[in-house]
């Protein structure tokens, strides 16, 4: 391939990404940058430290939160279902009397034994 | 790279000392490979200021990764990918590419090119128009000296794409400083 590499007019090009892309040779720089990298490294580690050291003082508290969410949503739940058992003990007991009273209402001792009759 | 073959089994007990979470260890590994570091995200970053963030990040990465490091491989390898990610990470974060404003080519009267400061400006504007992978692996090739494997190695990518890569990132900085040249 022609393009693979640089021709002889390309040479300046890569002398100037040479001196484009050269690190610093001053050793001081590298010292500085040395110190900052590992005040960096130090700093997260602390930062880390503090952070694990709050999520341990927090689980305790986080589990007791978890059980008493727990033991409302049970309590809340069973009280619910007593709620709806005796809704419907009510609903069950009511259609009796009111059974009795309409046919009480409605039909004679004599109209019920006619009925008897012609249903047979 | 900075470690010789003989500097290998001393590089391996430094790279130990450091897991074992001795601190001077680490600040020797530091000492060892920033300047090389420094050169790998310098070829992937615009600037000089980014390319610090992105050697710090990336040695932070490696510090936070340091157990995971199996010692019997090369500890530079593993090194460079790390900063490869820092600083293709921090190139994506800054979305350091603007392409609406590059024109396709960059004309420009040109007149000494291994003097002139104009071409250092073209030059830098011109790779800001390539992809950090393109920019990173033709500084990785014709400024560092890096062989294509160790590219690949690198920035994590098959050897063959490291080679098409480079051939694509020439063309391209061919065409973007071609004014530039006609008329020297």
């Amino acid at each position: 391939m022609t393009h693979d590499r640089w021709t002889s007019d390309d040479a300046a090009l890569t002398n100037a990404l040479r001196a484009l892309y050269a690190a610093p040779t001053d050793s001081s720089y590298w010292d500085a940058l040395e110190a900052r990298i590992l005040s960096h490294v130090a700093q997260a580690r602390d930062t880390g430290l503090w952070w694990g050291e709050l999520v341990d003082m927090a689980r305790p508290g986080l589990v007791a939160a978890a059980a008493l969410i727990l033991a409302a949503t049970l309590a809340m739940a069973r009280s619910h279902q007593l709620d709806a058992r005796n809704a419907y003990g009510s609903v069950i007991a009511a259609p009796s009397t009111l059974e009795a009273s309409t046919r009480g209402a409605s039909l004679g001792d004599g109209d019920v034994a006619i009925y008897y009759l012609l249903s047979r | 790279m900075p470690t010789r073959p003989d500097g290998a089994a001393a590089e391996r007990a430094i790279v130990l000392a450091a897991q074992g979470g001795a601190d001077d260890a680490f600040s020797a590994l530091v000492r060892i490979h920033q300047r090389r570091a420094y050169a790998i995200v310098r070829a992937i970053v615009l600037s000089h200021e980014d390319a610090e963030d992105a050697v710090q990040e990336g040695f932070l990465h490696a510090h936070r990764a340091l157990d995971r490091f199996r010692p019997d491989q090369p500890f530079g390898a593993w090194l460079y990918r790390i900063m490869a990610n820092a600083a293709l990470d921090l190139v994506r974060r800054r979305k350091v590419r603007d392409a609406d404003e590059l024109p396709e080519s960059i004309p420009m009267p040109f007149r000494d090119p291994a003097e002139s400061g104009e071409l250092r400006e073209r030059l830098q504007l011109a790779l800001s128009h390539l992809t950090s992978r393109q920019r990173a692996v033709i500084v990785m090739h014709d400024v560092e000296g890096f062989t294509h494997g160790e590219i690949g190695r690198t920035l994590g990518i098959p050897e063959g794409t490291a080679r098409s890569d480079l051939h694509h990132a020439r063309a391209a900085l061919r065409r973007l400083l071609q004014n530039i040249r006609s008329s020297s």
